[in-house]
Order: C-alpha cells, then sequence, then structure tokens
C-alpha cells in the first residue's frame, strides 16, 4: 500500500555536493564581511551627509564608541568646495561621555553650485554637484598627558539630481524588481497553490503532472509547471467575442479589472531604504533614514506619496467598474446580474474597509505606508493596538477579492458569474486579476497590521540584529523550520526531492549561523545589503503567508446567501468599524502623550 | 391520529452568532488536513490510487470484473468463437452491436462475417457477456475505450476485437445443464462440485 508515499531514494552525492558548495560560499560571504571598523574611537551617524538643494541644514552626531570620555576640539572643513559648506549648530567645544552623541548640523550654501546664465547674469536653478570632508578633531580626555590627537573625517556632498534619476529611473527598477520578481510570480504561483491546497486540505492528490523532461528525467516539482501550461492554454484559446456585445467596454473591462490591481502595488513597501554604494557596509539607521528621503538612495516603495493609502482607495475601487461593466457589456442576463451583484456587494464593502482602517491611522497618525510601518515598528504592530480592525479589514478584504465566502459575483460552483461570456486571455485577466488582488490585500495586511518588513520586538534594526541572542534565537528558529518542512516534504512526496535537498540545506546553513553567532556574538553588525534582503524576504514571508491563509479561509467556509452578505456589511462590519473607530479615538486622546494641547 | 406542530428551536448562542469561533474551528480542521497531507503521512485510511502515473498500471487495481474494452475469443484451432447466434447483439440496450453471419462450412454453426461495436454508443453493462453462450464476447481486457479523433475509430471490426483476444478453453457451446458434473475441475471457482 501507499506506494505514492513510498519513500524518494537518496539524493545522488555530486548534485547535493555542488548545492552545497554554492551554498557554502555565500555562507562564507556573509559570515566574512568585515564588520565594523573599530579602530577610531568615534563615527558619525549617517556615515555620509547628502545636501539636496531643498534641504539647506542637516544634522549628523558623533557617537563615542570607546570606553573614555573624548573632548572634541574642532572643526575642519576641507576638499575643493568647503567654502559653500558651514557649521551651524554645535560647533563649539565639548566633551561627549562613553556612548554618548554630540550633535552637530551643518549648513551648505547652495548658491554656490547654482549656475548662473552667463547673457542675463541670473540664477538659473541648475545645480551642479559639490563635495567636502568634515573633520572632527578628537583627545581622548581620560589622562591629562597620554592624550592623543585624533580626527575622524565625514564626507559631505551636494547634488541636484533630475527628475529623471531621481524618481523615474529608480521608480521603473523597482517596479520591474516588485511585479516581475514577486506580484506576478507569486499570483501565478497562486493560481496552481488554489488547487493543490484544496486538494491538501480535502485529501486528494490536485494537480501534479505538468512537468519538464530534462536529459531523461522527468521532473515535476509536485505539478508547479501547470503554471506554464495554464498561462499558454489561455494564451492559445480561441477568444470568442459574442455578436451583440458592447464592443469597445466589453475589451476595455478585463483591463479595468486587472490594471488598478497591479497599480495600487504602487504604495506598498517592500522594504525600508537602498542606500547607493554602500551595499557591503554596516549602516545605522541615521544612514537609512536619509536614503529613505531620497538623498543617495531610494526607499523601497514604489511611490512614496503622502495620500498612499486614499491613493489606494482611489485605484483600488475602479476594480469595480471592471467587474460590472464585464456583466453589462456582456448582452448576456447572467453576466449582467453577476455584474450587479458584484458592483452591490464592492461598493458595500468598500465603505466598510474604509472605516476599518481609520483606527489603525488614528494610532499611527499617518497615511503614508512607510511611514505607517516604522511608526509599527517604533510602538506595536497595529494587529497588537487595532486587533478589531484587523479582523474587520481581513473580512472586508476577502469581500473585495470577491472569494468565497463573497464570492456572489462569479459563483464559480453554481450560480453565473460577470465574466460568463468571456474566453482565452480575456478571461484570463480576470482570473489572474483576481489572485493579484488577493497578493495586494496580504500586502496591505501586512503593512498595515503587522508590521511591514520589519521584525517583531524590535530584534532587527538597520544595521542588524539588535543583539546577538536575537540572531542567535532567529536563525536557529528559521533554520529548525526549514529543516523540518524539507526533510517532511522529501518523505512526503517522490516529486519534491529538489526542493526538499533546498530547503534542508538553507535551513542548515540557517543553524550554522546560530552557532556561528553563539560562538562568536556575530549577527549585530551585517552589512547593508543583507539586510535590505532579510527586509525583504521577512516582507515577502508575511505576504505569502496571508495569501495562503486566505487560500485556507476560501477552503473552508461554505458561501452566504446574497442577504446574509449585505447583512454581514452593512449591519456587522460597517457598525462595528464605526465602533472601532469611535474607541480609538477616545483612547488615543485620552491616552496620547501630547494631549493637553487640545481645548 | 391527530396532526400537530412540532416546534424546532435553533439554537443561536453569542459565539454562532459572531461566527469567529466557528470560523476558527473549521480553519483548524481544514489545517490540520492540509499539514497531515502535505508534510505528513497523509490521511490514514486514505489511499489514492494514481492513475495516469507512468508507474502505475490501471490492471494492476481494477476489480477482476470490471468492464473494459469488448474483446472476441479464438476456439483453440484459432479460429473466432462466435457463432452468430446474435443473443448479444438482441440483448443490447444500446443496441450497438452489429453481427451479419456467414457460413462455417462445419456443417454444425455459423459465424460471424461481420461484427461490429460501436464503442461511443456502448453503454458498458455488459449485458452481451452475460447472453453469449459460447464465451466469445468478454469485457474482462481492463482497459478504457481511448479517446479517439474521429467516431469512426471507437467503431471496433471483428479484427480490432480479435487482436485482443485469447484462446478460450471453454467447451463450445457450453456443456449443458450438466456442466459442473461432467467437467469439474474446469471452473476453479466450484472445485469437485
Ligand atoms: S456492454 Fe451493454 S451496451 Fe455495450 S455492447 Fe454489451 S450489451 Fe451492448
Ligand atoms: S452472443 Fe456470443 S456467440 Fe452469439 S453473436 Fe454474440 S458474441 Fe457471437
Amino acid at each position: 500500500m501507499s506506494h505514492h508515499l513510498r519513500p524518494t531514494t537518496a539524493p545522488r552525492p555530486d548534485r547535493t555536493a555542488t548545492l552545497l558548495a554554492v551554498l557554502l560560499s555565500i555562507l562564507a560571504f556573509v559570515v566574512g564581511t568585515p564588520a565594523h571598523a573599530a579602530d577610531a574611537p568615534a563615527h558619525f551617524e549617517p556615515k555620509r551627509l547628502v545636501f539636496h538643494p531643498d534641504t539647506e541644514q542637516l544634522e549628523v552626531e558623533v557617537v563615542n564608541d570607546g570606553p573614555a570620555p573624548l573632548r572634541i576640539d574642532g572643526f575642519e572643513l576641507t576638499g575643493p568646495e568647503r567654502h559653500a559648506f558651514a557649521v551651524a549648530e554645535g560647533g563649539d567645544a565639548t566633551t561627549v561621555p562613553p556612548g554618548g552623541r554630540h550633535r552637530i548640523a551643518l549648513r551648505v550654501e547652495r548658491g554656490a553650485f547654482e549656475a548662473i546664465d552667463e547673457a542675463t547674469g541670473r540664477r538659473t536653478g541648475k545645480f551642479r554637484e559639490g563635495r567636502a570632508r568634515l573633520r572632527v578633531k578628537l583627545r581622548e580626555a581620560a589622562g591629562a598627558g597620554s592624550a592623543t590627537d585624533q580626527a575622524i573625517g565625514l564626507p559631505l556632498r551636494f547634488e541636484a539630481p533630475s527628475w529623471v534619476s531621481a524618481y523615474l529611473v529608480p521608480a521603473v527598477v523597482k517596479v520591474l524588481v516588485l511585479v516581475m520578481l514577486f506580484v506576478m510570480p507569486l499570483a501565478s504561483l497562486l493560481t496552481w497553490l488554489e488547487r493543490k491546497q484544496s486538494a491538501m486540505m480535502q485529501d486528494r492528490v490536485g494537480p501534479n503532472m505538468a512537468g519538464v523532461t530534462i536529459l531523461g528525467k522527468r521532473i515535476r516539482v509536485w505539478g508547479l509547471l501547470h503554471i506554464a501550461a495554464d498561462g499558454l492554454k489561455m494564451l492559445f484559446k480561441e477568444d470568442l467575442v459574442p455578436a451583440r456585445v458592447h464592443k469597445a467596454l466589453y475589451n476595455l473591462a478585463p483591463f479595468l479589472a486587472f490594471v488598478p490591481a497591479l497599480a495600487v502595488f504602487a504604495i506598498v513597501p517592500f522594504g525600508d531604504a537602498l542606500c547607493y554604494g554602500q551595499l557591503g557596509e554596516v549602516l545605522s539607521q541615521a544612514d537609512v533614514d536619509q536614503c529613505a528621503a531620497g538623498r543617495g538612495g531610494t526607499p523601497l516603495q514604489v511611490a512614496q506619496i503622502d495620500v498612499g493609502l486614499l491613493f489606494y482607495f482611489a485605484i483600488a475601487s475602479l476594480a469595480s467598474y471592471g467587474t460590472t461593466l464585464a456583466g453589462w457589456a456582456s448582452y448576456n442576463k447572467w453576466a449582467m446580474l453577476g455584474g450587479l451583484r458584484a458592483s452591490a456587494q464592492m461598493i458595500s464593502y468598500e465603505v466598510a474597509i474604509g472605516l476599518s482602517i481609520v483606527g489603525a491611522l488614528l494610532c499611527y497618525g499617518t497615511l503614508e505606508p512607510h511611514a505607517l510601518v516604522k511608526a509599527q515598528s517604533e510602538t506595536y504592530w497595529g494587529i497588537v493596538l487595532q486587533p478589531l480592525g484587523f479582523l474587520l479589514f481581513f473580512a472586508a478584504a476577502m469581500a473585495e477579492t470577491k472569494r468565497t465566502p463573497f464570492d456572489l459575483p462569479e459563483g464559480e460552483s453554481e450560480i453565473v458569474g460577470y465574466f460568463l461570456e468571456y474566453s482565452g486571455m480575456r478571461f484570463g485577466l480576470f482570473f489572474l486579476g483576481e489572485f493579484v488582488e488577493i497578493v495586494f490585500m496580504s500586502a496591505m495586511v501586512a503593512t498595515l497590521f503587522l508590521g511591514g518588513w520589519t521584525l517583531p520586538l524590535d530584534m532587527f534594526g538597520a544595521s542588524g540584529f539588535t543583539s546577538p541572542l536575537w540572531a542567535q534565537l532567529f536563525f536557529a528558529g528559521a533554520g529548525a523550520l526549514l529543516v523540518l518542512v524539507g526533510v517532511s516534504a522529501l518523505r512526503a512526496s517522490p516529486h519534491a526531492e529538489i526542493v526538499g535537498i533546498v530547503l534542508t540545506l538553507i535551513g542548515a546553513i540557517h543553524l550554522a549561523l546560530s552557532a556561528w553567532s553563539i560562538f562568536t556574538g556575530w549577527g549585530t553588525a551585517l552589512p547593508h545589503g543583507l539586510v535590505i534582503v532579510v527586509g525583504m524576504v521577512t516582507w515577502g514571508v508575511k505576504v505569502a503567508l496571508l495569501c495562503w491563509l486566505q487560500l485556507l479561509v476560501r477552503w473552508t467556509l461554505p458561501r452566504f446567501r446574497y442577504d446574509q452578505l449585505m447583512k454581514l456589511g452593512w449591519r456587522g462590519l460597517l457598525p462595528l468599524a464605526i465602533a472601532n473607530v469611535v474607541l480609538t479615538a477616545v483612547a488615543v486622546y485620552f491616552l496620547m502623550p501630547g494631549k493637553d494641547f487640545l481645548p | 391520529m391527530t396532526i400537530g406542530v412540532k416546534e424546532v428551536k435553533l439554537e443561536r448562542t453569542a459565539a454562532d452568532q459572531i461566527f469567529l469561533p466557528a470560523i476558527l474551528e473549521g480553519l483548524v480542521t481544514t489545517a490540520r488536513h492540509f499539514f497531515r497531507n502535505t508534510f505528513g503521512k497523509g490521511q490514514p485510511g486514505i489511499d489514492t490510487i494514481r492513475y495516469g502515473e507512468p508507474d502505475v498500471r490501471t490492471e494492476d487495481y481494477y476489480p477482476d470484473r470490471y468492464r473494459g474494452v469488448h474483446r472476441l475469443m479464438y476456439r483453440e484451432d484459432g479460429t473466432v468463437r462466435c457463432v452468430a447466434c446474435m443473443c448479444c447483439s438482441t440483448v443490447c440496450p444500446a443496441k450497438c452491436i452489429y453481427i451479419e453471419a456467414e457460413d462455417r462450412h462445419d456443417d454444425e454453426e455459423k459465424a460471424p462475417r461481420l461484427f461490429v461495436i460501436d464503442e461511443l454508443k456502448c453503454v458498458v453493462c455488459g449485458l452481451c457477456v452475460e447472453a453469449c453462450p459460447c464465451d466469445a464476447i468478454r469485457m474482462d481486457t481492463k482497459t478504457h475505450m481511448t479517446a479517439v479523433e474521429t467516431r469512426e475509430e471507437a467503431v471496433l471490426s471483428k479484427i480490432d476485437l480479435l487482436k485482443r483476444g485469447a484462446p478460450s478453453v471453454a467447451v463450445q457451446g457450453g456443456l449443458g445443464p450438466d456442466y459442473r458434473k461432467l467437467q469439474p475441475d474446469r471452473d476453479p471457482r466450484f472445485p469437485g462440485a
């Protein structure tokens, strides 16, 4: 019996050895990266200052790393453009205790870099780049006689990047990375996972046949290649347009359903910030904040707009046009009814979804997702402060994506839905758009309530783990989990040989890192590139798990009746959302530190 | 007997009203199945036969009395056993067997000149097999009718049917009502009957 559960044959050693070698070399790179250069008695935070024409004054802190108090003797500006910079505050001689910080403000005279029109003598508004260096002279104030003079330097840079290099190019790159490497792969993966996961939940086998034959060996990783097979099928299917449809709207509807679902990803932050040219260095939060402001780096978010969440509501509402128009333009009464159900449902739940996040906005005081995540990591995650808001948002989000138990617009099991008359890739767009929406809603829940790319308990900062113990715990936990999953995947399915081996090896490397950290205290000073990767992976894992949870809900609950759906929306979620807003407002009013300024 | 009214009260506790406990319970159940099937040994008592896997022979799993594609059996001398008695085509509820008889030139029996089964019309009831007095038609091939591109391909001729056939050692025409006594070891199901 159980021939399908037969354990796989042992992996061939040559392949395993190659994989091991590759992963070990990655490990060597990660571990071997030089930590903080600790020869100087103090360092600057941030490590470099980047001025833009609109930032005239910036602050930098001198941090005393040594065991003795340091005396700051004086400042000196060097470099070709030193006359354009000046120390504005904190320029007096002072003593910094061990571990203490001294704040200095620097000014730039931007007129020095502005080009002047030869003919008219007017300012042109065009700036050139300029560089200088701030030297701070330090003296150890321990013993009067043994004092040694030392100096640390801070690079200063003035730059006026054009709109293209400051926004357009990074945005295009980020769109490509986010959409091509994360959203679309995950969404197509979900089309397969939907069927596979439901099979696993219902004791079936599920899709497992698609695969490729490489060098005579059939590789079918749990039928993962059904994604490609389905995509090809969709593309080559006959695209049938019924005779009496409204041509323009019929053609427009799939795009209205698909494009907004992708466009809203613009506001989702998938990491803190990327500092150009500093990937190998250990950075502090001040460095990363400077990059997040667009100076010398770029935030890991396609569009950092202050009204981010309003943008999301505005764009996401367009998707309901897609479904309604699809139903209306099809010239089919069943599609029409489906479209009507869709519009009624989406409008009802959009009210609840909007109100359910107001509580979170009150707590964190911002509409900008990047700042929202920052605020969560500084205080508590949204799910702690807003448990009710989280539940309401999650329920309303599932209704927005039109999935069971809210799948009345489509009703794939018996009633006929709004895209009844669509075939081929037009239908494919509706289908894929639904999965992109699932990914987006998961990303939104992760951003609003689960701390985005951050790890809980303040365990991971801009320069790595906040203490070696966290590093050990994190890597030991993650490693144990990966090894467990990898080994059980190896044992459970004969098709998961490669996946199982890779997962087990990655898990083993995590465990090795944990052990390494126990002996060396490694983990508190990680290179910037690795910190970014950890953040993005954290975010990705959160989003993937939330997608999994949505699928789990979808295959667990039966569908609501139409009146139950409306009742839940208008008489369940909406009053609760309003109550949540009122309670949060009252709580915020009484607990807010600066509440006295209110009358 | 008088007709009475029976009142059924639906108990709706507060826990039912807010859905969440019941939803959580359901999620735990489905998640348990998910993890057991994905990473564990699978649900006990459920053993899926993976039809279509390259190394799985469906023949190994079909029961002996499974009704597959028809075949016609031979006599020991290699000629067809069928005597064109029309029993099968008469009993066939789908009327999908077409037989034309010819002389066998042995002064005893007829033989089918044409023996055609339209497998697309066949409802796989197996009555033809039951009706046949000669053990000539059988459905014990344990193979499905394969998918075909044209309807004609699904109409099996005598040659197609004989290709799947095998010599049958049954006595032509049967042994009569006393067959168990006459040839006790012929039927293994009734040893020494
Ligand atoms: S199985 Fe039934 S339907 Fe098919 S040929 Fe025999 S008698 Fe006719
Ligand atoms: S019942 Fe048997 S012998 Fe008679 S025609 Fe059919 S196959 Fe031939």
